[in-house]
């Protein structure tokens, strides 16, 4: 077994104990990092950048980033987190984003997945099929 | 007309008076015939034959010669047939590798005449291949930059022109949209 994978091994240890059912608690990842603070392990450095990749990758599955132009209102809002979390399965929290190269509408990403429905991406598919 | 005293006494048959009256002596006549005959033999043999000898060798050489020269006259016609017979024969020889040189050069210029013309053939082909393949690259890259204008100028015509109650609205719509169609 190589350095790396002990490491990815043990950073998804980690994560298993940040996590509060499916969700990651803050609570718990401050625990784990007072923990690793008091007793360092080997390669730190390297557990601790594998264990932000993976909190980063899991809260990102629970966040949905949404992007838009124009106002957006917090029912509109909510009604989207609602629809993502019962579509994923699981609790998905919004961050709204003002963007104003959309031109119009909105887009929505979740971890790898992107809902747009902007102006931008209507001309930018316009000028695909053109080409 | 007087009688001459020889004639006279011939005729009369007295023989040995007539001998004697010219003055001839049996002894002195044999002696003077063998005398003859001795050199006579002596000039036969010692003069006469080696002459006629040299005269002999020399006729045969004469002879040999004149038939040398014969041959060496029927052998040089039949050199000189053989020679218009060998350049008779290298002349037709020759006429005949100019016929085939100049076949085979017909053959070469007709061959490569053909290649020419196929290969002239294959370079336009692939010439108008290459400007049909232009043309669509063209028309292509040309469209594709329409398209790039026309997106370009239509987002900032939007951008502009959009005013905030229309955004406002069209993003509660896609809003709307993202919600339902999930439904």
């Amino acid at each position: 077994m190589t350095q790396d994978k002990q490491i990815k091994d043990f950073a998804k240890q980690l994560l298993k104990m940040s996590q509060d059912g499916s969700d990651v608690s803050a609570e718990r990842v401050d625990g784990v990092l007072k923990a690793l603070d008091k007793n360092p392990p080997r390669h730190h450095i390297a557990l601790l950048k594998a264990y932000l990749k993976l909190v980063q990758r899991e809260v990102a599955k629970s966040t949905a980033v949404v992007s838009h132009a124009g106002a957006l209102s917090s029912d509109a809002t909510e009604a989207i987190a609602a629809e993502l979390s019962a579509k994923y399965g699981r609790a998905i929290s919004t961050v709204t984003r003002e963007d104003s190269s959309l031109i119009a509408g909105l887009r929505v990403v979740v971890d790898c997945d992107v809902y747009d429905s902007s102006v931008s991406s209507a001309l930018t598919s316009l000028q695909a099929s053109l080409s | 007309m007087a009688i001459h005293p020889v004639i006279f006494a011939a005729a009369a048959g007295d023989e040995g008076n007539l001998l004697g009256q010219f003055g001839v002596e049996w002894p002195f006549l044999i002696s003077q015939i063998i005398s003859f005959c001795v050199v006579a033999f002596v000039l036969y043999r010692f003069a006469f034959k080696p002459v006629l000898s040299t005269i002999d060798e020399r006729q045969t050489k004469i002879a040999d010669g004149l038939k040398y020269a014969e041959d060496m006259k029927a052998k040089l016609e039949d050199a000189e047939s053989q020679h218009k017979e060998i350049v008779q024969k290298a002349s037709q020889e020759a006429q005949q590798i100019v016929n085939d040189a100049r076949a085979v050069a017909e053959d070469k210029i007709s061959q490569a005449s053909q290649d020419a013309v196929s290969r002239a053939a294959e370079i336009i082909s692939k010439a108008e291949q290459q400007i049909e393949l232009d043309r669509k690259n063209m028309l292509d890259e040309a469209r594709s930059e329409i398209a790039r204008l026309v997106v370009a100028t239509t987002s900032k015509v939007l951008s502009k022109e959009l005013s905030e109650e229309d955004r406002n609205r069209f993003t509660e719509s896609a809003s709307s949209n993202l919600v339902d169609s999930s439904n």
